[in-house]
């Protein structure tokens, strides 16, 4: 009978060991980026897999948040008239929290995801114990160019997310609903500001979010038992993880920002 | 994945330009950036008794288009009115002299702005000059005054006289609220209670000393201003040539409508068009 | 290109392993095991599955550390080397995974190139040159531009032995490269390691349990199990020497010192014959 080492027994300290070990990692992770530096084009690579890979996905999630809250939207303020400040609250409602947050719930399903596997699989195939013998260290070659990676892809992907929404905004509203064209634009710029809304709310949060669902994916990858199912697990715990953590971090980062 | 290098750096990149591109638009298209003057501006002067909200940077719109935005607002120490300069772009420079400058409100609860309305003269505005015709913001309590003519208000003005009213239900009509003949205020409902004889709610209505020839057989209904809306006494002027005075009674007056009451009938006579007959029959 | 393991004629040893102790999972892995590895030679380790030849290997490269004991590579204490020092060293050591190990996300000859993009500043022609000898000394030249997906085990193990000489190491490490290979690859292969050993002077290390292809080309053969060295010679003589250890490993025979079952507790009782326990 294979009888296992005890393990941390219940769930509050299970998680706070693996709080602990993420942010000793992250210590790594970040220890490793000069020595990264000459993996540049890793970075790129990475780039181009989390970042203009999500970009579909991102662009037409983004449409259609737009329109559905427009549409909302058009319902609701038609009932006190209010109906020319549908684009500003959608602009802003997008800029300051479901633009970063639903961007990162995606960014962690799409590419979170692929990292914790890729990376799992790289070490259940002993792929990263080859880069250790090739004189590769595996952490500046694989961790952290996929970490910077994520935390430059994710504000730009946001941006294009907002960007998006406020098409799908301006389509159902101004095209198929008739809100005026310039009531649109004008209240949206009156009211958007580009420090709290744009820097603050989309940069920042993104920013943030990237930081947060890229060191949790690569976390993952890197602790699971290189197995079939602990690959498995990690992805889903990647998922689960990252979702938590980007909701909370919102609250406490809209608390401090706004 | 086996396409050869240079092509990942080269789709990195787009997808890199993309995201700036999506953020300048953000930046500079839908943000407030987009409100700072593009092109060159020129400075006009306006004073006003009184800016209300109107906040550096506001606006400045003519016909509804923004021309420009408020570029400084300060107090003159000489005068109590406060000095505006008015930063407009280049492309705009006829501005008739003897233009308009007011203080909207972009509806009830909206942000302030300056609104121009061209005025007739040959003449431009030049730039450091001043437009000498100015249209203050109201303030709010004054607005809401008109709109749902406060007692306080009307009262204050010209005097007014008080004539009761009995009515077998008031609904949640209370003190202060609108008097209103053909839909204008006239005044307000001064006291409510209940009268421990006649056993009804005896309202007292005070009325502005204006509205003078009401003739003294016209009736009193408690409305409902919408569905959910607060109530009012409504005055529906009668024949007789004698008028009210102070001090007189009312004696045709309608209950309020009892929000049961309304549902019965309609559940009653069903259709809707019935349901229009049951609310004339309020009336 | 940097040659971190001296040639240092005088000393004929190039891997020295003294009084090493690993423990891994409450299971002795080497107990107080001591061997030498003579340079320029071609030694193979031998041993049940199991008995942590590919353990010893990792300890080798310092991708593990014993609980005691030393190991010493030219000179070099392993457990002692900072992490720059130990990357220095692994450049001039070539690894042939059991699994192979090429990196997915490339083709077989970005695999092969890989350590040289990462080394060096070689000119992409050289660098084509270099990785195109190699593939062609594995066979594969024309698969160059397959994924590793596309492989076969026996090709990928190919390609993988590409990639572990492309630097010309002065060690080389096999772990199992003979598993999955046809007989007419197997030769291939076997003739690639003693050119490399014989033109080179590759010091190889050979962890195989294929005797006859061992006996074709090794020099020394180390019979480890029970965490010990059992048993050491010439390969062509030693399955003769008359122990029991060799002639049950050899013979391939159940019963001997070797046990062939994991430790476990009484079969019988695991089972639940509790009346038929002992
Ligand atoms: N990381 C580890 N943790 C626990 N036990 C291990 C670990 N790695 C290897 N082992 C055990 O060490 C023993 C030797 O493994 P290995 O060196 O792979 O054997 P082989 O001689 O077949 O190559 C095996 O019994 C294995 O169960
Ligand atoms: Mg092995």
């Amino acid at each position: 009978m294979n009888v296992r080492a005890p393990q941390p027994n219940n769930v509050v300290s299970q998680s706070l060991a693996q709080i602990g070990n993420c942010g000793l990692f992250l210590l790594t992770l970040l220890a490793a980026i000069p020595r990264s530096f000459r993996y540049v084009r890793e970075t790129i690579r990475q780039l181009w897999f989390v970042g203009a890979m999500s970009l579909t996905i991102i662009m037409v999630c983004g449409l259609f948040v737009g329109m559905v809250l427009m549409l909302q939207l058009y319902h609701v303020l038609s009932i006190f008239g209010g109906t020319s400040a549908s684009g500003m609250v959608v602009a802003l409602s997008v800029y300051r929290e479901l633009g970063p947050v639903v961007t990162a719930l995606l960014f962690a399903g799409r590419a979170g995801t692929a990292v914790t596997a890729e990376i799992g699989l790289m070490r259940a195939t002993d792929q990263i114990d080859a880069m250790e013998m090739m004189a590769v260290d595996p952490i500046a070659y694989v961790a952290t160019p996929r970490f910077l990676a994520g935390l430059i892809a994710m504000p730009l992907l946001c941006c294009v997310f907002c960007a998006m929404a406020i098409f799908g905004g301006h389509l159902v509203g101004v095209t198929w609903l008739g809100v005026d064209n310039g009531t649109f634009w004008s209240n949206m710029t009156a009211q958007v500001d580009v420090h709290t809304d744009i820097v603050n709310g989309v940069l920042l949060k993104s920013l943030a979010f990237g930081a947060v669902v890229s060191l949790i994916a690569v976390f993952q990858g890197f602790t699971t038992p290189p197995t079939s199912e602990g690959v498995a697990y990690a992805t889903t715990r990647t998922v689960v993880a990252s979702s938590i953590a980007i909701l909370a971090l919102d609250f406490v980062l809209t608390a401090f920002l706004m | 994945m086996s396409q050869p290098r240079s092509s990942y750096a080269v789709g990195t990149g787009l997808f890199i330009v993309l995201g700036f591109a999506a953020l300048a638009y953000l930046a500079t298209q839908t943000s407030s950036v987009a409100n700072v003057h593009q092109g060159d501006s020129y400075v006009v002067d306006a004073q006003f008794t009184n800016i209300g909200q109107l906040k550096e940077r506001a606006p400045v719109k003519i016909a509804g288009v923004r021309v420009g935005q408020v570029q400084s607002i300060t107090l003159r120490a000489d005068h109590d009115v406060a000095d505006v300069k008015l930063s407009i772009d280049k492309g705009y420079d006829h501005i008739p002299l003897d233009s308009v400058a007011t203080i909207f409100t972009s509806g009830l609860l909206g942000d302030q702005y300056v609104g121009i309305e061209y005025g007739s003269s040959k003449q431009a505005v030049a730039a450091g000059g001043t437009l000498a015709r100015t249209k203050s913001t109201q303030p709010l309590e004054e607005m809401l005054g008109k709109f749902f003519g406060a007692g306080g208000v009307v009262d204050n003005v010209g005097g007014s006289y008080a004539v009761k009213a009995g009515f077998s239900n008031v609904g949640t009509l209370s003190a202060g609220a609108p008097v209103k003949m053909a839909g204008v205020v006239i005044g307000s409902v001064q006291s409510v209670h209940a009268d421990p004889v006649k056993l009804n709610a005896q309202v007292v209505l005070s009325i502005d000393k204006r509205y003078n020839a009401i003739p003294d057989d016209s009736s009193a209904a408690v409305f409902t201003s919408g569905l959910i809306g607060s109530q009012y006494v409504a005055i529906q002027p009668g024949g007789s040539p004698e008028m009210l005075k102070d001090g007189d009674e009312m004696i045709l007056t309608q209950s309020a409508m009892q929000l049961e009451d309304l549902i019965g009938k309609f559940l009653v006579n069903g259709s809707p068009s019935d349901k229009k007959d049951a609310g004339n029959g309020s009336k | 290109m940097t040659q971190p393991v001296r040639a240092t004629p005088d000393d004929a040893t190039l891997v020295r392993v003294r009084g090493l102790t690993t423990v891994l999972g409450g299971k002795t892995i080497f107990d107080a095991l001591d061997l030498d590895i003579p340079r320029g030679k071609i030694t193979s380790i031998m041993g049940p599955s199991g008995t942590g030849k590919t353990t010893l290997l990792k300890h080798i490269t310092g991708q593990m550390r014993a609980d005691a004991g030393s190991i010493h590579v030219d000179g070099q204490d392993v457990a002692g080397l900072s992490r720059e020092q130990l990357y220095k060293l692994r450049e001039g050591v070539g690894y042939l995974f059991q699994n192979s190990a090429l990196l997915t996300d490339f083709d077989v000859f970005e695999n092969v190139a890989f350590p040289l993009r990462q080394h060096t500043k070689l000119p992409e022609v050289l660098i084509r040159d270099l990785v195109l000898m190699k593939l062609q000394a594995v066979g594969l030249r024309g698969a160059a531009r397959l994924m590793p997906n596309e492989l076969s085990g026996g090709m990928a193990r190919r390609v993988a032995l590409a990639r572990a000489i492309v630097f010309d190491p002065q060690l080389i490490l096999y772990d199992e490269p003979f598993v999955g290979l046809d007989p007419v690859a197997l030769n291939q292969v076997l003739k690639l390691i003693l050119t490399l050993n014989q033109t080179l002077g590759i010091t190889s290390v050979l962890v195989s349990h294929e005797l006859a292809a061992v006996q074709q080309i090794a020099d020394h053969v180390i019979l480890l199990a029970k965490g010990k060295v059992v048993a050491q010679g010439d390969p062509k003589t030693i399955a003769d020497d008359g122990s029991p250890w060799t002639r049950q490993f050899f013979g391939g025979e159940a019963d001997g010192p070797i046990p062939f079952r994991y430790p476990a507790g009484d079969y019988a009782a695991e089972l639940g014959f509790a009346g038929a326990a002992k």
